[in-house]
């Protein structure tokens, strides 16, 4: 211990933190999450149109329950990849939370898209209002929950 | 509360990326520490192998598919020798750092 000298050490401790940063860079959901989410979204925009409020509220609380019954493996972060799951420390305990209010704002969202497109005269309003979603969630999702988890320091 | 221990065998630039990344995660895959760190599939074995023999790292084979994979995992002597050595680093640079002057 006596041969390191304090550059030595400070480089040490630089390579430990970076480390640590990049396992940190994984916390995330996986892509095929935002995917699915996004075919979800765009099946339940058709439905919404074209099928009986009955199959479309069917439709709904099946993807609900989905989403609820993937949740407690996949909502804290930690298995975005297959190839290293982070460790419990690292992910904040708010990532789920981010990620369920994240989607409470695209529900929002969609359905103030609808009813402006609705509103606009132009047909078939849910199916593109849900597509609009799909490809937000499904192009962008994990680069929103990125910066949410930056805004939040989460 | 951590003891500062300084560890010479995590020390090395390769060793101590390895045991920083798995003291930062639950588990990792071979594949993932090599991106990492760099080396070829026979140094990182290599370097897996001598913190296993000392009990910092513990590695087992999954079958993925038809594929075969390695994960690595950081044993709890593990995680208190990392947590020691960079303890003994701090201490290192506090040891080096001159006191602040009290105030006016």
């Amino acid at each position: 211990m006596d041969d390191i000298d304090p550059d030595q050490a400070r480089t040490a401790l630089e390579a430990a933190e970076r480390a640590q940063r990049q396992v940190a860079d994984e916390i995330g959901l996986p892509r095929a999450y935002w995917w699915a989410m996004a075919g979800g979204w765009l099946l339940l925009g058709v439905l919404g149109t074209v099928a009986s409020p009955w199959l479309a509220g069917a439709a709904t609380l099946l993807f609900g329950a989905a989403n609820a019954a993937l949740a407690p493996r996949l909502l804290d972060g930690r298995r975005r990849t297959s190839r290293l799951q982070v460790g419990s420390a690292l992910a904040s305990r708010r990532i789920p939370w981010l990620v369920v209010g994240m989607l409470a704002t695209l529900v929002a969202l969609t359905v103030l898209a609808a009813l402006a497109l609705d509103a606009d005269g132009a047909d078939h309003a849910g199916i593109w209002a849900g597509l609009l979603a799909a490809a937000v969630i499904g192009f962008g999702g994990p680069e929103i929950l990125r910066v949410l988890r930056r805004w939040a320091h989460a | 509360m951590t003891t500062a221990r300084f560890d010479e065998l995590i020390h090395p630039s390769t060793r101590l990326t390895l045991v920083a990344t798995l003291a930062a995660a639950d588990w990792a895959e071979f594949a993932y520490l090599k991106d990492r760190v760099g080396l070829s599939d026979s140094a990182l074995s290599k370097q897996l192998t001598t913190l296993e023999q000392a009990g910092y790292v513990t590695t087992e084979r999954r079958l993925t598919g038809s594929r075969q994979r390695l994960r690595a995992r950081l044993t709890p002597t593990g995680r208190e020798a990392f947590n020691g050595h960079i303890a003994a680093l701090q201490a290192i640079l506090a040891a080096a750092t001159p006191p602040e002057p009290p105030p006016a």
